[in-house]
């Protein structure tokens, strides 16, 4: 360690830029924090990867970049998936059934990615045969089968396990979370939220019968639709930085340009009322992709906006000064200057890189998830920051949201709904 | 848009809703590649190995390893005329910017030259990783990349089951799956840019076949007495005349697009298994000269696609 006297002195100006979070390696002489890290871990991590279709193999590219897990397995029931997890992980193994890998005893985690209703059986046997789980957010697509999951995790108690609700492990989410605990918004008053994006949601398949399984996000009988499988990655982090649980939701959908057979609707907004008297709008829709996702909460002392896992700050000219914003960076939004609220934001300056362009100092979200699982085992079991109680509720609010749109109507949330 | 350049997808046949599916699918992949391969976006997987590799091996995804494997092959075959190094040199030359940029200074040369050449990247096949022998080895893939793309976009739509469709990125690179309905095959008219009644060089007929065309890009300039071309070759580290149009066709896109590259510096045929290839000159009185390496024809079909001749 180094002696307090080495240390420099840090003006106040550069203190009041730094980041609260401060960097594992600079605390550590000598060794670099990956060095450390994988001399924690006594074993390789073997997992499977369960469900091998686009976000399946996101998932197993990404671990490719953390060196202490292995994808030993691939499943999945399709043999074109299977064809594709030959060309990216050549090493896996390749299976058409998921008991497969729970028979095996050098596999102790799995990674869940299948359709979004075919996840509870799955987790329920893998954490049965005493494996670590990661799900994929939304964890299930009833209340009934998200219930049993949660059941299942709670009861044991020695295994992982976590749910892909991503921006709890991000560090920027999680530096502005602080923040806004802090009281920068002021009162929370409004909260908004959507996703555009031009494209079908329909998959092809050259064949009928695996076309229908293919497309399980158009079938009404088993998706849980755009406010599902969309809308949880939204609604999650609202009620993280909320820090209340809604009351009510009240939804509208309708099919607008899609109409080659389907009955989940393209186009959709709920209206989310929150215990303190917030109302957050959310929409979503596959018929434009005009300013893409974003989600904007707004405050009496301020708004802060996130896009693209950036959060910038918009203060109110009669809003307290907080003394250190003189120094931070801003960037122009139309008309609007926005505070970045970055975890590095010296860095970035440093290395004259825009607030808008891409941060090659940041990993995608989906790794910082995969990085706090893999740690997990070496140095948990802890409760990760999606874990089933996280997830548990984030499928309560967007299963009863997907309802209120399918039926066009006002659902009352049961507060008893949410324990588990 | 990927790769700086317009992908479009023709797809043929009966069903629609199925038919955009597997498009939007495929050009899905084709943006996936590009985040992955862009050195003009800071978190890519190319700009990580760029950033690293002379410190120590970076490891590198299986099939971007394939693709590195596949390119220093292709770098051996070409005699070094396509070489994915060739980023630094090409910003000493100002080729980045659009333009020749002049003479550049000698050490900023110097550097560039230094730092270029595939011998200088080492790939470790049973690790899977990729290490720089020397600081300053910037990996580019602009000469291969829309190629794999289109490669890997017609593995998703065979995949899919579609039988009959065109890509192309850029209208450089391009596929023709099976053939269009009531056709035999996707016809491509190759410009002759030198030609002066307009004559395409070459009707090319595409069926489950690539073709790849790479033209000049920007004028020669003059600096210091010296008349320097267009074309940046590797080897000699210098912009050199090169050849006016270069075109490769064959079964993998990927080789197409790198070979016509190649082409272009070498202005002379190079023998690829199972690749034809075309290449036209501007002769020293002026006129065209084009060395057939199997693409070009005489004949003149309205019926073809025609590559605009700007170059892309």
């Amino acid at each position: 360690m180094k002696n307090r006297s080495d240390r420099t002195v840090l003006s106040r100006r550069n203190f009041l830029k730094k980041s609260s979070l401060v960097p594992l390696s600079s605390m550590l002489a000598g060794l670099s924090a990956e060095e450390t890290r994988g001399a924690a871990f006594a074993n390789q991590v073997n997992v499977a990867v369960i469900g091998f279709g686009s976000w399946g193999r996101e998932i197993a590219d990404t671990l490719g970049r953390i060196p202490e897990a292995t994808v030993a397995a691939v499943v999945d029931t399709y043999d074109v998936m299977l064809t594709r997890a030959e060309r990216s992980v050549p090493e896996a193994a390749t299976y058409a059934d998921y008991r497969r890998v729970l028979d095996d005893d050098s596999i102790t985690t799995v990674l869940i990615a299948t359709p979004t209703h075919l996840h509870k059986q799955i987790a329920i046997d893998a954490l049965s045969a005493g494996k670590h789980v990661y799900v994929e957010a939304p964890m299930a697509s009833t209340i009934e089968d998200a219930r049993a999951m949660a059941e299942a995790a709670r009861d044991a108690s020695g295994q992982i396990f976590q749910v892909g609700l991503l921006s709890r492990s991000h560090p920027n989410y999680r530096s502005v979370f602080q923040f806004i605990r802090s009281g920068a918004l002021g009162k929370a008053t409004t909260a908004r939220a959507q996703w555009h994006s031009k494209e079908s949601w329909r998959r092809a398949s050259p064949n009928q019968e695996r076309e229908q399984e293919q497309n399980w996000r158009l079938d009404a009988s088993v998706s849980t639709g755009l406010i599902g499988e969309v809308g949880t990655h939204q609604l999650d982090p609202a009620m993280w930085f909320l820090g209340t649980r809604p009351t009510a939701v009240t939804g509208f959908g309708s099919t607008m340009l899609w109409n080659d057979g389907r009955d989940v609707p393209d186009t959709v907004q709920i209206v989310m009322e929150f215990e303190d008297g917030v109302h957050l709008m959310y929409d979503a829709t596959l018929t434009s992709s005009f300013d893409g996702a974003y989600d904007v909460y707004g405050g009496r002392d301020s708004t802060i906006m996130f896009r693209d896992n950036k959060a910038w700050m918009f203060k109110e000219v009669d809003a307290p000064l907080l003394g250190w914003e003189v120094y931070a960076r801003k960037d122009k939004f139309y008309k609007e200057t926005g505070i970045a609220l970055v975890a590095n934001a010296t860095q970035l300056d440093a290395q004259n890189i825009e607030a808008t362009e891409d941060d090659p100092n940041l990993e995608t979200p989906l790794w910082y998830a995969l990085r706090e699982f893999v740690d997990n085992h070496a140095f948990g079991p802890y409760p990760p920051a999606a874990g089933y109680p996280e997830g548990y509720q984030a499928a309560v609010v967007a299963i009863r949201g997907h309802e209120a749109v399918m039926n066009r109507t006002r659902i009352e949330y049961d507060p008893g709904e949410f324990e588990v | 848009m990927a790769m700086a350049c317009r992908f479009e997808l023709v797809l043929q046949g009966e069903n629609e809703p199925w038919l955009r599916a597997a498009g939007e699918e495929a050009l899905r992949e084709i943006e996936r590649l590009e985040a992955q391969l862009s050195i003009f976006r800071p978190d890519s997987d190319v700009s990580r190995i760029n950033a690293r590799a002379a410190g120590r091996p970076v490891p590198v995804e299986p099939r971007l390893f394939r693709l590195l494997e596949r390119s220093q092959r292709l770098h051996a075959d070409t005699d070094g005329a396509f070489d994915l190094t060739v980023g630094p040199l090409m910003r000493a030359w100002g080729f980045h910017s659009g333009h020749g940029a002049g003479q550049p200074d000698e050490d900023v040369l110097a550097r560039a030259r230094e730092c270029t050449g595939m011998d200088l990247v080492e790939l470790d096949p049973s690790a899977r990783t990729v290490r720089f022998l020397r600081e300053g080895v910037r990996l580019d893939f602009g000469a291969i990349g829309k190629g794999y793309a289109i490669d890997e976009a017609v593995t998703i739509l065979r995949e899919a089951g579609v039988e009959r469709a065109f890509l192309h990125g850029g209208t450089s690179t391009m596929y023709g799956i099976g053939s269009p309905i009531d056709e035999k095959a996707w016809k491509v008219a190759v410009p002759d840019p030198l030609s002066e009644d307009g004559e395409p060089a070459a009707v090319v007929n595409l069926v489950d076949e690539a073709l790849s065309v790479s033209a000049e890009s920007g004028r020669s300039f003059t600096s210091g007495g010296r008349v320097y071309g267009h074309v940046l070759d590797p080897r000699l580290g210098r912009p050199v005349q090169g050849a006016t149009l270069a075109a490769a066709a064959g079964a993998s896109a990927t080789t197409a697009d790198a070979l016509s590259t190649a082409l272009l510096v070498q202005a002379r045929p190079i023998e690829l298994p199972d690749m034809r290839s075309l290449i036209v000159c501007r002769a020293r009185d002026g006129h065209a000269r084009i060395l057939n390496g199997g693409l070009a024809t005489n004949s003149h079909d309205p019926a073809a696609l025609s590559i605009p001749t700007a170059a892309s």
